[in-house]
C-alpha cells in the first residue's frame, strides 16, 4: 500500500507534534520509523490511521484515511498497548472482535500466534504482564494482515526471546504476504536487518527518508590499531569510539574517497558498515546538544 | 452491520442476564422482607424505575468510550460505529423494556399466589423511552469527556436535563422539579418529549464523536 503524505500537521493545543511534513512511502517494504522520545513518532502513526482528523493531507494508495471506510479498513495500528483491547475483555474476546471486525484477519493465524507468544486466551487483558500484552498488541497487529499495519513501539514490553520470536514471526509473514509494516522502535539494532527502508523524524519534522543499506554507507566502522585509528580519523567527524586493549573500533560519518580508502589499506584498518543505531544517533538531537 | 451485529448479540444478552440475576434476587429480597411485615411495593418496580435507567446510562458510557476506540482500532469508522451504536441502543432499551414488562407479569403472579400488594408502575413504552434516553445520554456524557477532558462536565447539566424528562410517566422514579404538573397535563404526549430528548442526546453524540481523536490508553 502506498503511503503519501503531504503538509502534516498535528497539534495538541500549543504544542506542535508534527510540523508540515511530507513523504511518501512507496509501499510493500518494511520501514521503521526512528525517532526520540517526542518526536512524533506516534501522532504521525496516529494520523496515518485515521486516529485523529489531519490538518495536512494523508494518502493511502491515492484515497484520503480520516473517517474513510475503504482506507481505514486496510489499516491497523498497534500503539504501546494494544488499543484493540480492551483491559475488562479476555483475550478470546479481544480476538473475536477481530474475526468479526475485520475483514483481512486471519484468526488461525492469531491462534498461532497466541499459542507461540504463551498467551493465557481466558485471561483478561488487565491481568496479563506489560510483556504478554505487548505480544497481544503484535498478534492483533500481524493476524490484521492489514495492508498497512503499523506496529508503535509494541514489543517493547517482550523479553528478548520473545522479541526474537517476534522478529521471526514478523518476516515469516512478511515474506507470505508482502505488505506495508511501519515499526517505531528504539531497539534499532535488533531490528536493523528487518528494515528496508528508515524514516527519521525530530521535533516533529522529517531528518531523513532512505533505502536502510544507502544509509549505512553513510558511514564507515573503522577498527584497528588504536593509535592507527586515530591518525586515519583525523579531521573526520567521528560518531563513537570504543576500545578493547590496544584495538579500537571507530564510527566515522561520511563517505571515504580513494586516498582514504588506500591509506586505510596501508595501515591495515578494517572497514565496515556502520551501524543504524549511531547514524541515528548523529542525526538526530543528541542529549548533550552535539550534532 | 457488523459492528451492530456484535453490540446487539454481545450487550443485550449480557443487559439480559443482569436483569434476570437482579429479578432473582428481588424476589429473594421481597420474601426476606415479607417474613419481617407485610408487602406494599413491587420490587421489581424499585429495580426498573430506579437503578435499570443507571444501568442502561453504563452501558451507553461504556460503547462510547470503550468499544469506539476498539472498532477504530480494528479499521471501522466513527461514522460506521455511530450508526451501529444509535441502532443498537433502540434494541436494547426495547430488549429492557420487554425484561421489565416480563418481570412484572411474572412479579404479579408471586404476588397474587402470596396475597401481596404491589405499587403501580409504568407502562411498557414509558420504561422503554427512560431506557432509550438514558442510554444515549451516557453516550453523550462519554463522547464529551472522552473528546474534551475536564470540559466533559458541561454535558452533565445537558445529560441531567434530557434524562429526568423521561422518569415523569414513570411512578416510584421520581417527579420533576419545577414542572410537575405539565406531564399530567400533557398525558402520552409526554412521550413525545422523550423521544425528542433521545433525539437530541443522540444528536449531540454524534456531534461530538464524529471526528473524535482516538487518544492512547494506559492499559
Amino acid at each position: 500500500m502506498r503511503v503519501d503524505v503531504q503538509g502534516l500537521t498535528v497539534r495538541y493545543g500549543d504544542v506542535t507534534a508534527i510540523d508540515d511534513m511530507s513523504f511518501s512511502l512507496s509501499g510493500n517494504k518494511i520501514y521503521g520509523l526512528l525517532g526520540r522520545n517526542g518526536s512524533g513518532k506516534t501522532s504521525l502513526m496516529s494520523a496515518l490511521a485515521g486516529y485523529r482528523r489531519p490538518i495536512g493531507s494523508v494518502r493511502l494508495d491515492g484515497e484520503p484515511v480520516f473517517e474513510n471506510a475503504a482506507a481505514m479498513g486496510k489499516v491497523c495500528l498497534v500503539r504501546h498497548s494494544a488499543d484493540a483491547a480492551d483491559k475488562g475483555d479476555k483475550v478470546s474476546y479481544v480476538l473475536e472482535y477481530g474475526a468479526a471486525w475485520r475483514d483481512t484477519w486471519d484468526n488461525a493465524y492469531a491462534l498461532d500466534l497466541v499459542e507461540l507468544f504463551k498467551i493465557p486466551l481466558k485471561t483478561k487483558v488487565g491481568e496479563l504482564s506489560l510483556g504478554q500484552r505487548s505480544a497481544l498488541g503484535v498478534v492483533i497487529a500481524l493476524a490484521s494482515r492489514s495492508p498497512l499495519t503499523m506496529l508503535d513501539e509494541s514489543h517493547l514490553g517482550m523479553d528478548t526471546p520473545t522479541r526474537y520470536a517476534f522478529y521471526d514471526a514478523l518476516l515469516n509473514d512478511f515474506m507470505a504476504h508482502p505488505r506495508t509494516i511501519i515499526i517505531s522502535t528504539h531497539l534499532i539494532e535488533e531490528l536493523a536487518s528487518l528494515l528496508e527502508e528508515v524514516v527519521i523524524i525530530d521535533n516533529g519534522r522529517l531528518v531523513l527518508q532512505e533505502e536502510a543499506d544507502v544509509l549505512r554507507s553513510r558511514g564507515t566502522e573503522v577498527t584497528g590499531n588504536a593509535a592507527d585509528v586515530d591518525e586515519f580519523t583525523a579531521g573526520l567527524t567521528v560518531l563513537s569510539e570504543r576500545s578493547l586493549g590496544r584495538t579500537k573500533a571507530a564510527m566515522v560519518y561520511g563517505s571515504l574517497d580513494d586516498e582514504q580508502l588506500i591509506r586505510a589499506r596501508q595501515l591495515g584498518l578494517e572497514l565496515g558498515p556502520i551501524a543504524l543505531q549511531d547514524l541515528f544517533v548523529h542525526l538526530t538531537e543528541p542529549v548533550g546538544g552535539k550534532r | 452491520m457488523k459492528i451492530f451485529r456484535v453490540l446487539a448479540k454481545t450487550l443485550t444478552a449480557y443487559s439480559a442476564l443482569v436483569a434476570a440475576g437482579v429479578f432473582a434476587f428481588a424476589v429473594v429480597v421481597t420474601f426476606i422482607v415479607s417474613a419481617f411485615r407485610g408487602v406494599e411495593i413491587s420490587a421489581w418496580n424499585v429495580v426498573t424505575s430506579q437503578i435499570a435507567r443507571w444501568f442502561l446510562l453504563w452501558v451507553g458510557v461504556y460503547v462510547i468510550h470503550n468499544l469506539l476506540p476498539i472498532a477504530v482500532a480494528h479499521g471501522r469508522t466513527r461514522r460506521e460505529f455511530l450508526v451501529a451504536a444509535s441502532g443498537f441502543s433502540v434494541v436494547l432499551a426495547l430488549a429492557m423494556a420487554l425484561v421489565a414488562w416480563l418481570g412484572f407479569v411474572v412479579e404479579g403472579g408471586i404476588y397474587a399466589v402470596m396475597d401481596w400488594r404491589a405499587d403501580e408502575h409504568g407502562t411498557p413504552l414509558a420504561y422503554f423511552l427512560m431506557f432509550l434516553v438514558w442510554c444515549a445520554v451516557g453516550m453523550f456524557c462519554a463522547a464529551a469527556f472522552d473528546r474534551f477532558g475536564a470540559g466533559g462536565i458541561f454535558s452533565v447539566p445537558v445529560g441531567l436535563a434530557l434524562a429526568v424528562v423521561t422518569t415523569a410517566g414513570i411512578p416510584g422514579s421520581g417527579n420533576l422539579p419545577f414542572i410537575r404538573n405539565v406531564p399530567v397535563l400533557l398525558g402520552s404526549g409526554w412521550h413525545a418529549v422523550s423521544v425528542l430528548a433521545f433525539l437530541i442526546a443522540l444528536a449531540g453524540t454524534w456531534a461530538v464523536a464524529r471526528d473524535m481523536p482516538i487518544r492512547l490508553r494506559t492499559t
